[in-house]
């Protein structure tokens, strides 16, 4: 679900009030549906052209709609609701927290942290983001952020961020280095160390990409900063923040960027959302070792889509003022359908048709043409649900994250489509069809 | 002038039609105009200069830039150490120093983010604060360590004025907590919701910072976040750019120097999927609803007068004058609705917002002087391009055929 959207009653309950009064449009008609639609086809032309640009449109609305729908997925998907982040006090990201690490060990023992076989699930890390210079396809120069955390241990971290690797790869080993021969130091050509690396699937991808391969493979070397790395497993992080994250061991990472000495964050897990909560608040407010901020994962994680909730404003204000544009589009078609057909209003008129039924005539006319346009745009909008985007995420207090995750077209955004077009068509259409029903009747057949 | 004057007579036969294409095409050339405002925005933040450039130094790797203040001097001389070495014009240390004025209360309202940087350096070497700070302000800065200057963004926030003392508590730096009296109040625009402060001041509190076993505050090896220097031409830049990466002083953590411009690009690649939708896929999308509304707009009137075309055609109008005047009208429409909405966009924005917005917390950026020449040019356009098929459509109109239906 996305759950920046407009909430669920906001969507549905226009939509439903639109749908139900079309409904009824339809029911109480008396003026056969059949002859507003031969009309649509009579001009074909130009009920078409008012329907592409109502599906323009909505599909714009769509795609930028789904972006964001990617975007929020990816940040609710990298929270377990049983997590609590634990970082430094006063720091509003994980890249600004300094926890001593003398102090891991007693924040484990706190009451609410769940432990497995005498350890506390308990995942102690050190998170930096790196600005890495690469070359894009067109050969030009560009940089990448790249988000790595170091982790004490790979298993229980992997055990707390509920994440597995794909099959050939493998956790990090105890010294989190391998030698290797052939990789150096980039640029010194001589036989060096090499980081072990796990990398998230989409920041495999992505690095692979540098290279023309679909994926960095377990094996493939890159380098990242001041050191050359080795993968050594992919991890299965389907549409979460991890996936675009590279994980090394803590002590390596701390001392290849100058962060020996700490952690930025611990992550524990609690028994449940309720228990993470309370662990959360107790840390926060009550342990008086060190200055703690303690939040759930899912509380931090939902921050992040600050900047999702910032694009999405802008997607509303400029699909807004194109659908505006696309209402006087349809109100154009609507008076000229009028006054080619005036003197057939006049007839229905003196037939004995209300005046209502000419307005509900004409309203449903312009309500089908933005249905037709507006779905194609759904339609065709819907192909780009899983075409894989990247962005970054974040919150304004914090380093944004650079997560590639994909588009999501859900059933709330063909909805909102829909509710679009269906808007734009009943403001388009209400005045003409107005204007129709108050034509006098021997006039319109003079 | 007959035929001009033709062209405007026809459009003004259907008054509803013509305001409504017009209605229509303004909307959507004002999509355009603030989506090519955001454009220019972000192409002026990475244009290249050429002369007086500023040259910035940041942490090579890590976000954010955390450096050792044992680099400040060396890097404020652009690393030169051997004769011929170049030095840079000026150089000016950045220091950010964040905190709440109400601990108990963190919220974002309550935070304040101080630049901490020499103040005698603030009127020389912020190009965008020379010209709009007042100089008695920063004198008063120079003269007081715990002065702070203070945007009148934030100072509201924090529901303050110029002449009271605040009290604030660090939480980048934790346990350095400091008293500040405000000295002065910063310019709307850029600075408005931030706060500069004497960079002694907070060097100071620092170095006499001793943790609970006495050891020395977390980020003192770390406070240094940007070295700014001001060199002279790109030649220059690209020797002090070279003095200052080549040289062994700056290995943990290594460094990078590099001009304004370019590290707002490299921001910015991170963005560069969504900048291309905007660019290839927003502005393109919408020129085709606007080609779509006008073209229909035109070919309902091309049809209403297909017996009025025969006529002309009877009366001489040759084929590719009847285009041509269908083209004109079209044309009008939309060249008079582009520059109306351009200009009143340009009027709105600039006058009564200041500009357009396009990142929260970044000032307002002005419409562009060029949107008077890209909104007719767009409005033209896509009118011209809207008319190609109803205009053939008339040119192709046969008197004979029409006059038999009448008949």
């Amino acid at each position: 679900m996305n759950n920046t959207l407009p909430s669920l009653l906001a969507l549905y309950i226009p939509l439903g009030v639109i749908a139900l009064a079309l409904v009824l449009l339809m029911l109480t008609r008396k003026i056969p549906f059949q002859y507003s639609v031969r009309n649509l086809v009579v001009r074909w032309k130009t009920t078409m052209m008012t329907a592409v640009a109502f599906t323009v449109v909505v599909l714009l609305l769509t795609v930028m709609v789904a972006f964001v729908g990617g975007m929020n997925r990816v940040v609710a998907r990298s929270a377990h609701p049983g997590n609590v982040l634990v970082l430094s006090d006063g720091a509003t990201d994980e890249v600004f927290s300094n926890l001593p690490i003398n102090d891991a060990t007693e924040i484990e023992h706190q009451p609410g942290v769940v432990w497995q076989k005498g350890r506390a699930l308990s995942s102690r890390e050190v998170y930096i983001c790196i600005n890495q210079p690469t070359t894009g396809p067109d050969g030009r120069s560009k940089h990448r952020f790249l988000q790595i955390r170091g982790v004490e241990d790979p298993d229980i971290a992997a055990q707390v961020h509920e994440l597995e690797l794909l099959p050939g790869g493998q956790w990090l080993s105890v010294g989190g280095v391998q030698e290797s021969s052939t990789a150096g130091s980039p640029g010194d050509g001589k036989a060096a160390s090499v980081i072990e690396a796990v990398l998230g699937e989409a920041i495999a991808q992505e690095l692979g990409a540098d290279r023309g391969q679909e994926s960095l493979q377990v094996g493939d070397t890159f380098e990242l900063g001041p050191r050359r790395w080795l993968v050594v497993g992919i991890m299965r992080a389907p549409g979460s923040a991890f996936g675009s994250e590279i994980w090394a061991k803590r002590s390596i990472v701390g001392e290849t960027f100058g962060k020996q000495n700490l952690y930025t964050s611990l992550v524990l897990r609690a028994g449940d959302a309720a228990s993470a909560k309370a662990l959360a608040d107790r840390l926060s407010h009550q342990y008086k070792k060190s200055a703690l901020q303690a939040t759930t994962e899912a509380e931090y994680y939902s921050k992040l889509s600050e900047s999702a909730e910032q694009i999405l404003s802008a997607v509303f204000l400029v699909a807004s003022i194109m659908a505006v544009g696309g209402v006087f589009g349809i109100m154009n078609t609507m008076f000229a359908a009028i006054a080619q057909r005036a003197s057939d209003i006049g007839v229905l008129r003196i037939i004995g048709f209300a005046r209502w039924q000419i307005l509900a005539t004409f309203l449903l006319e312009s309500l089908v043409i933005a249905l037709i346009g507006g779905g194609l745009g759904c339609i065709l909008g819907y192909f780009v649900n899983g075409i894989s985007a990247s962005t970054m995420v974040g919150s304004n207090d914090g380093i944004p994250k650079s997560v590639v995750f994909e588009m999501v077209v859900d059933p709330n955004t063909v909805a909102l489509g829909l509710l679009f077009t269906l808007l734009m068509g009943g403001l388009g259409g209400f005045l003409p069809a107005l204007a129709a029903m108050r034509l006098r009747p021997l006039e319109s057949l003079r | 002038m007959k035929f001009l004057l033709l062209i405007f007579k026809n459009l003004l036969r259907n008054k509803v039609r013509t305001i409504l294409t017009c209605l229509a095409t303004m909307v959507l050339v004002f999509v355009v105009t603030m989506i090519w405002t955001v454009v220019y925005f972000l192409n002026d933040l990475t244009e290249k200069k050429t002369e007086n450039l500023q040259a910035i130094i940041t942490e090579k790797w890590q976000l954010p830039s955390q450096m050792p203040m044992s680099y400040a001097q060396p890097l404020s001389e652009g690393a030169a150490s051997h004769p011929g070495d170049l030095r840079p014009k000026e150089s000016m240390l950045w220091l950010f120093y964040g905190g709440t004025i109400d601990p108990e209360n963190k919220t974002r309202d309550s935070l304040i983010f101080f630049i901490a940087t020499d103040p005698n350096k603030i009127l020389t070497m912020i190009d965008d604060l020379k010209k709009i700070v007042d100089p008695k302000v920063v004198e008063k800065l120079r003269q007081r360590k715990d002065g702070a200057v203070i945007g009148p963004k934030r100072l509201k926030t924090i529901n303050k004025k110029v002449g009271e003392r605040i009290k604030v508590t660090g939480l980048d730096y934790k346990g350095i907590d400091l008293e500040f009296e405000i000295v002065g109040e910063l310019p709307s625009g850029q600075y408005e919701d931030l706060a500069i402060m004497n960079q002694d001041y907070l060097n100071d509190a620092i170095d006499a910072y001793r943790g609970p076993s006495g050891s020395r505050h977390p980020l003192d090896q770390r406070r240094l976040n940007f070295v700014w220097l001001r060199v002279g031409n790109s030649e220059d830049f690209a020797k002090i750019s070279n003095q200052i990466e080549a040289s062994p002083l700056f290995r943990n953590p290594a460094v990078k120097c590099e001009t304004f411009g370019s590290m707002v690009a490299s921001f910015l690649d991170a963005y560069t999927g969504f900048i291309w939708f905007i660019k290839w896929i927003l502005v393109p999308g919408s020129m085709v609803s606007m080609t779509m509304v006008i073209a229909n707009a035109i070919s309902l009137s091309v049809r209403e007068r297909r017996k009025e075309i025969a006529v002309l055609k009877v009366l001489g109008f040759s084929p590719g004058r009847i285009m041509v005047l269908v083209w004109g009208e079209a044309l009008l429409l939309g060249l008079v609705s582009g520059l109306a909405t351009s200009g009143i966009a340009y009027v709105v924005f600039n006058v009564l917002m200041g500009g357009i917005r396009v990142f929260p917390g970044n000032p307002p950026y002005p419409v562009p002087l060029d949107c008077l020449w890209w909104g007719p040019l767009v409005g033209g356009g896509t009118a011209i391009l809207g008319s190609l098929l109803p205009a053939w459509s008339a040119r192709s109109v046969k008197v004979a055929e029409v006059f038999a239906k009448i008949a």
